[in-house]
């Protein structure tokens, strides 16, 4: 997917994103995002585990799941506002 | 004696009007007055003519003063006065008879001294007291004869041992101001002639005479001179000489007095030596003419009757002696002073003469004057009249000459305007004449002018109605032309339409890539000339659209490709679609069932498949119509496209128009 657009990108206006790569945006946002925030849990959760809990693994994994869990919230947030931007604008 | 009563007489007849006056005022009045008689009383024993002059008129009033008189005046004129000489005068005076006669009238005289001397008492002590006592004063000086003298008299005295400056300046103007007067009021010769009073006094005096009174007369007249005499007298006394030393004296005074007062004019000199003589005798035997005067009472001395009695001076003069002469009838001193009165007439009547002699003398010599001035001015006249007549013919001769001339002039200034006017009247009518042929040979030419005019214009007529079509033709032509090179015009215009419009799709339709054509389209506008449909369809272009070109149909497929896979990945997704379902709907729209051809139905998939059939076809305005019936995600994603569809779409209309705009005006020319 980004293969296609990207080719059309650049001859495009670069201020405007085309029309149908808005979805495409959305989704690399939203997993970027995942995976900061996951990567940023495992990183506490590691942290957490070396210290408190004498290296076990499950607190890495639930930090893990806590940045996980925010992005993907924050995604779902995004892609319901856009749209119910489309439905008030329609 | 006579003097000094006629004199006080005198001071009173002055006047007489002052008396009624106030006191205060007549005290002062009467000492001007007052001054003025002693003034003349000085100059009269100075030998001052105004004097005595008045006493031979005033004598008439003195004696008039007593009542008998005038009941016996008959108003006798001067005539009769001077008639009446022979008459004798009064008969002797009874004052001296007294005297003289102890016998007869020693009781008489008796009787008359103490009369007088009583009333010389009584009238000086009334004197004084009147100065005293006011009231007296009023009733003495009213009712009492001479009183009113005798008091301003002594008023008089007094006022002058108190201001004797004033006084003596007094005296010292008054004479003169009395040498005017006295002439006026001394009316000597006019009363004669006229006065009642006097001319009764004479009468009375002769009429006695002819009637034979002598005594009866002479009582009064004595009666009435020994008063005067007093008086005179008394005055003397009373003033008791205070600067009148001559008072005293008055017999001798008066006497010299007389003579010179009474000749006013010329004749003074000549009567002054003849008067002063039978006075100066008289003083001395008036006593002793008494006898005689008794028995030649025949012999009174005539009144004077002066042949030439016609002059105002020898009248007077004459009037004077005859007063003189009825006195000293009356005083019975005729015998005295006959000769001397005798010879003063003889002087009066040489002095008649004289004058007469003088007159007649003058008169000559006046007539002698008169006629040498008459000769005189005969011989001015004369002279006057010739050099006039010389004067009035040289003028004459002056003046036909001058009038000849003049004619002549006249005449050859008529002959030169005769001439003129002839010449005048010759070159008006010739110019009358002028005018007339000048007037026809203008008709002429009008006339000439007309005709050929009219010959003109039917010549005109016809080749004009010629070119006039001509014209007309040129002028169709012209239009004609104009037409054909608008129409001509026309046709380049819309060819270069057509050429535009060619440019403008063929520079869309040649490229590879979507580039401007601005420079086309701008090029169209002008060629089309603010062709309003034109400059619609122009307007109706999106300015994006050819300012960055339109894309190409081969442009659009392939990005439709694009977007009809997005637009199928969000296919499935519901309306509120969460991340859960957006991955579903991309996993799941992968194993969904392509469709192919015009698919029917509504879902996203044969909307899909039938826009890439119309795509195919190359039907962009359907294709865009099915992509347009697109709802939702489905068509935000493809919201780009369409705008581009729709842009090219614009473009390819406004082309379309011009086109068959261009064509349309191509085939209106036609």
């Amino acid at each position: 997917m980004a293969e296609t657009t990207t080719p059309s990108a650049p001859s495009r206006a670069v201020s405007r994103p085309v029309s149908e790569a808005l979805l495409n945006e959305k989704w690399d946002r939203c997993l970027s995002n995942l995976i900061i925030k996951s990567s940023l849990g495992l990183g506490f959760g590691v942290v957490f585990s070396v210290l408190l809990f004498k290296r076990r693994a499950w607190p890495a994994f639930v930090g893990v799941g806590f940045g996980a869990g925010r992005a993907y919230e924050e995604c779902n947030y995004s892609l319901k506002q856009a749209a119910r931007d489309i439905k008030r604008q329609a | 004696m006579l003097r000094t009563s006629l004199r006080s007489v005198r001071a009173l007849g002055n006047r007489p009007a002052a008396a009624a006056a106030g006191r205060q005022w007549q005290w002062q009045v009467a000492a001007a007055r007052r001054a003025v008689v002693p003034g003349q009383r000085f100059y009269a024993d100075g030998k001052k003519p105004d004097e005595v002059k008045i006493p031979a008129s005033e004598t008439l009033t003195a004696p008039s003063t007593p009542p008998p008189p005038p009941s016996e005046k008959v108003a006798p004129s001067t005539i009769s006065s001077k008639n009446a000489p022979l008459t004798p005068p009064s008969p002797p005076p009874p004052p001296p008879a007294p005297r003289r006669k102890k016998g007869f009238f020693r009781r008489l005289r008796n009787f008359i001294l103490t009369l007088t001397l009583l009333s010389a008492l009584g009238f000086g002590g009334g004197v004084w007291y009147s100065r005293i006592n006011d009231n007296f004063h009023d009733f003495f000086t009213e009712y009492v004869p001479y009183g009113e003298q005798a008091v301003l008299y002594l008023e008089e005295m007094d006022f002058r041992k108190r201001f004797p400056n004033v006084a003596n300046r007094v005296t010292g103007r008054r004479p003169d101001g009395e040498q005017v007067k006295i002439p006026a009021q001394s009316g000597a010769s006019w009363r004669v002639a006229d006065g009642h009073e006097s001319g009764g006094r004479q009468s009375s005096a002769i009429q006695k005479v002819a009637a034979a009174k002598p005594k009866s007369e002479p009582a009064v007249v004595n009666e009435a001179k020994t008063e005067t005499g007093k008086l005179p007298k008394t005055n003397a006394k009373e003033k008791k000489g205070d600067i009148q030393k001559p008072v005293p004296a008055p017999v001798e005074k008066k006497p010299e007095s007389t003579p010179e007062p009474t000749p006013a004019p010329v004749p003074s000199r000549a009567l002054a030596p003849a008067l002063s003589a039978p006075p100066a005798d008289k003083a001395w035997k008036a006593p002793e003419v008494d006898e005689p005067s008794r028995w030649p009472p025949a012999s009174p001395i005539d009144p004077l009757a002066v042949p030439d009695a016609a002059e105002p001076v020898v009248q007077e003069l004459v009037h004077l002696l005859n007063d003189i002469i009825t006195v000293i009838n009356h005083d019975g001193a005729s015998e005295k002073y006959g000769a001397t009165v005798g010879k003063a007439k003889g002087e009066l009547n040489k002095v008649g003469q004289k004058i007469r002699q003088l007159k007649t003398s003058v008169e000559q010599e006046a007539a002698q004057q008169v006629k040498k001035r008459v000769d005189d001015f005969d011989k001015a006249a004369n002279e006057l009249v010739s050099r006039l007549d010389a004067v009035m013919s040289a003028q004459e001769q002056q003046f036909r000459r001058e009038f000849e001339a003049e004619v002549e002039r006249l005449k050859q200034s008529y002959d030169n305007k005769v001439k003129l006017i002839q010449e005048r009247e010759r070159q008006l009518a010739e110019e009358k004449l002028n005018n007339t042929l000048l007037q026809q040979a203008i008709e002429l030419q009008r006339q000439f002018a007309r005709d050929i005019k009219k010959h003109v214009e039917e010549e005109r007529d016809g080749r004009l109605g010629k070119l006039n079509e001509l014209t007309a033709a040129v002028a169709s032509l012209e239009k004609l032309t104009a037409g054909w090179n608008e129409v001509v015009d026309a046709t380049q215009r819309t060819q270069q339409l057509h050429v535009a419009v060619e440019a403008v799709r063929a520079s869309l339709e040649d490229a590879h890539h979507p580039r401007p054509f601005t420079k086309e389209l701008v090029a169209l506008k002008e060629i089309a000339a603010h062709d309003p449909v034109v400059d619609a369809a122009i307007a109706s272009i999106h300015p994006s659209a050819y300012q960055r070109g339109i894309s190409t149909p081969a442009e659009l497929i392939d990005r439709f490709r694009r977007v009809a896979a997005e637009v199928r990945k969000a296919s499935l997704l519901p309306d509120n679609a969460g991340v859960a379902s957006h991955a579903a709907s991309a996993v799941l729209s992968k194993v969904l069932f392509k469709k192919q051809g015009l698919a029917a139905g509504d879902d996203v998939e044969s909307i899909l498949t039938r826009t890439q059939t119309f795509l195919e076809e190359g039907d962009l305005d359907n294709a865009a119509r099915e992509m347009n019936g697109l709802t939702g995600w489905s068509k935000t994603l493809s919201r780009d496209w369409l705008a581009e569809v729709r842009k090219v779409l614009e473009v390819r209309q406004a082309l379309e128009v011009i086109q068959t705009e261009a064509r349309l005006q191509s085939l209106k020319l036609e």
